[in-house]
C-alpha cells in the first residue's frame, strides 16, 4: 500500500481551490500553505499557462526523514511521511534538506491570526482548538491523514470515497487531482500514470515522490521534462544550451 | 509577453534561508563556534595550554551552546536531538558536543590536579577526538543535502575543520603575547602554514563547486560576482587571507612585529572565517524546481 496522487497539469485551471480547501481542513496560520499552486507561461508565440500543484511529495525515500535529528519526522507504512510536532524541536534540517522546497517553519509572524492584536475569531478559536498548529515547528502537506485513517476505519477507499480521500481531491472541480494507492497497478492513478506517461519532478535526486505529473503535451513541459538535466536549468535561467 | 507573477522558488535558483536569514544567523555563529573552539582545543592540547583548552571549551559549550538553542524552535526538546545518531549529522553532532564537553572537563582537571598520569592521557586523546568531531561534524551537516549542490562536496569538512584550527592557532598567539602557556614562534608558524593551505583550499573547493551542475556554478558566481561579492572578497579574501598572511610574513622576515599587528591579524582570521561560514551558508541554492522555457 502506497498512496499517492497524480495533477493533472491539462486540467489545472487554476482556481486555487485545493489551497483554499487544505487550509480550511487543516485551519491553516496566515502565513502557512501546504499545497502550492504555481503558474508559469510556457511558450512565446502561442503563450501557453502551466499550472503546477505542489505539495508535499511523500517520498520512498525521503531525505527529510533520515535527517531528522528527533524522528519527529518518520514514514508510515503506507508511505505517508508524518511530522510528530511534540517531538519537532524546529532545528530546520528537513526543511533545507528537501529538494522540493514544500516543508515550511511556523514562526510567530505566519501565526499573528486574521486581525492581528485585535480580536481572534470564532473560526480560528475553534481551529486552534481542533487543528493546533506549534509555532517552532516544521510542518507540511500531510495527504489529509485523518480523512485517510478515519476513512478506512469505516471500510471507504481513499481516492474513491469521498469521505477517505484528501480535501484538495474532493474539492478541485477539474478533476485535476487524483488520489489512490499506487501499489495497485489497477487502480485509478497507476492507469493513469502508466496512459499519460506520469512523470515526478526532479528524478534524479532518487527520492521517488508518490506525486506523478500527467501534462499530455501542453505547453513545451513535455520536450522540458525529458531532456537533460542541465539544459532544464540553463533553461530555467535563460542561459545558453 | 505578459508578465506573471509567479513564486521564485519554482522556476528560478532559490537559495536557502532557514540556516542564515533571521534566528538562522545564531546557527552561523554556532556553526563557527563549534569549528573555533574545537579547532583551539587541539591547538591546546598540542602546546599543552591550559588556558587554550579552557577557553576552547568555554566557545563550545558556551557560545556554541547558546546559539544553538536561541536558534532551535522549541529549544525545551534539545534533548531529543541525541536519539538519531545512525541516520543525522546534526545528532552526532550534538553528541559530539556532548562527549567534547564532558571528556574535556575531566581531562583539564586531570592536566590541573594530575599531570601526567594515565588517566590525564587516556582523558587528552578522548577529549581531543570529540574536539575533532565538533569540528568536522558541520561540514558534514552542510554535505549530506544533497539538494544543495554548493554544499555537496567532501572538501566542505575538511575546509571547515582547517579553518577552526587556523582560528584556534590565532587565538593561542594571542594566549602566548598575553603570557600564556604557549609557544608563539611555533602558533605563528602554524598560521602562516594554514593561511596558505586554507587559501588553496577556498580556490580548489569553488573550483570543483563551479563544475558541479548548474547551481553550483551559479552559487560560487554569486559569491565572486553577485551579492556576496563584497562578503567575500574583502571578508574571505582580503582580511581573512591577505592582511593574515602579509602580517605573518613580516613577522616572519623581520623576526618580531608589534603586538597590536598580531591582534590584528588575529581579529582578521577570526572575521575571515566568520565570513567565510556565512557565505557557505548564503550562497547554498536549490535547482529550480520547475524549469522556465524559453
Amino acid at each position: 500500500m502506497r498512496w499517492g496522487m497524480v495533477v493533472n497539469l491539462s486540467k489545472c485551471v487554476r482556481c486555487y481551490a485545493c489551497i483554499a480547501a487544505c487550509r480550511i481542513e487543516h485551519f491553516l496560520p496566515m502565513g502557512v500553505s501546504w499545497p502550492r499552486l504555481v503558474a508559469l507561461e510556457t511558450g512565446i508565440e502561442r503563450p501557453t499557462v502551466s499550472n503546477y500543484s505542489v505539495r508535499c511529495n511523500h517520498c520512498k525515500n525521503a531525505p527529510c526523514v533520515s535527517v531528522c535529528p528527533t524522528g519527529a519526522t518518520f514514514q508510515r507504512n503506507d508511505g505517508i511521511i508524518m511530522i510528530d510536532q511534540n517531538k519537532c524541536v524546529g532545528c530546520r534540517y528537513c526543511v533545507i534538506a528537501c529538494p522540493y522546497q514544500n516543508r515550511t517553519f511556523v514562526s510567530k509572524d505566519k501565526d499573528r491570526g486574521f486581525f492581528p492584536g485585535r480580536i481572534q475569531t470564532d473560526f480560528e478559536k475553534a481551529g486552534k482548538k481542533r487543528y493546533p498548529h506549534q509555532v517552532g515547528t516544521t510542518e507540511k502537506c500531510n495527504f489529509c491523514v485523518e480523512r485517510i485513517d478515519e476513512g478506512t476505519k469505516q471500510g471507504l477507499t481513499p481516492g474513491k470515497d469521498r469521505d477517505a480521500t484528501p480535501a484538495c481531491v474532493n474539492t478541485c472541480p477539474a478533476r485535476a487531482l487524483t488520489f489512490g494507492n499506487l501499489d495497485d497497478p489497477d487502480s485509478e492513478i497507476s492507469k493513469l500514470i502508466r496512459e499519460n506517461e506520469g512523470f515526478q519532478l526532479h528524478p534524479e535526486y532518487d527520492t521517488d515522490p508518490s506525486i506523478y505529473f500527467i501534462d499530455r503535451g501542453i505547453g513545451s513541459n513535455q520536450a522540458l521534462r525529458k531532456s537533460e538535466d542541465t539544459r532544464q536549468e540553463s533553461i530555467a535561467t535563460g542561459g545558453s544550451k | 509577453m505578459a508578465t506573471m507573477q509567479v513564486h521564485e522558488w519554482m522556476i528560478n535558483y532559490t537559495r536557502q534561508t532557514e540556516w542564515i536569514d533571521r534566528r538562522g544567523l545564531f546557527l552561523w555563529l554556532a556553526f563557527y563556534a563549534g569549528g573555533l573552539g574545537g579547532g583551539l582545543y587541539l591547538v591546546s592540547l598540542y602546546f599543552n595550554s591550559l588556558w587554550g583548552m579552557l577557553f576552547g571549551w568555554l566557545i563550545i559549550t558556551g557560545i556554541k551552546g547558546s546559539a544553538h538553542l536561541i536558534f532551535l524552535g522549541k529549544p525545551l526538546r534539545a534533548w531529543r536531538i541525541v536519539f538519531r545518531p545512525h541516520s543525522s549529522w546534526l545528532s552526532r553532532g550534538i553528541i559530539f558536543v556532548l562527549s567534547f564537553a564532558l571528556f574535556g572537563a575531566i581531562q583539564m582537571a586531570l592536566t590541573r590536579w594530575a599531570p601526567g598520569s594515565t588517566a590525564e592521557i587516556v582523558f587528552k586523546v578522548l577529549a581531543g577526538a570529540a574536539a575533532f568531531a565538533v569540528s568536522i561534524y558541520t561540514g558534514f551537516v552542510l554535505n549530506s543535502v544533497k539538494a544543495v549542490p554548493f554544499w555537496n562536496s567532501m572538501l566542505l569538512p575538511i575546509l571547515f575543520i582547517l579553518c577552526g584550527v587556523l582560528g584556534g592557532f590565532g587565538l593561542s598567539v594571542v594566549i602566548a603575547l598575553n603570557g600564556g602557556d604557549v609557544n608563539l614562534a611555533a602558533a605563528e608558524a602554524g598560521t602562516r602554514w594554514l593561511l596558505v593551505i586554507n587559501a588553496l583550499l577556498i580556490g580548489i573547493y569553488l573550483w570543483r563547486a563551479a563544475n558541479r551542475e548548474t547551481t553550483g556554478k551559479k552559487s560560487v558566481l554569486e559569491q565572486i560576482q553577485g551579492n556576496l561579492a563584497p562578503f567575500f572578497w574583502i571578508g574571505i579574501v582580503a582580511l581573512g587571507i591577505i592582511v593574515p598572511l602579509g602580517i605573518a610574513l613580516v613577522s616572519h622576515l623581520a623576526g618580531e612585529v608589534s603586538a597590536s599587528l598580531i591582534l590584528t591579524g588575529v581579529t582578521c582570521e577570526i572575521i575571515g572565517g566568520l565570513t567565510l561560514r556565512y557565505c557557505v551558508l548564503k550562497a547554498g541554492a536549490y535547482k529550480p524546481l520547475v524549469a522556465r522555457p524559453r
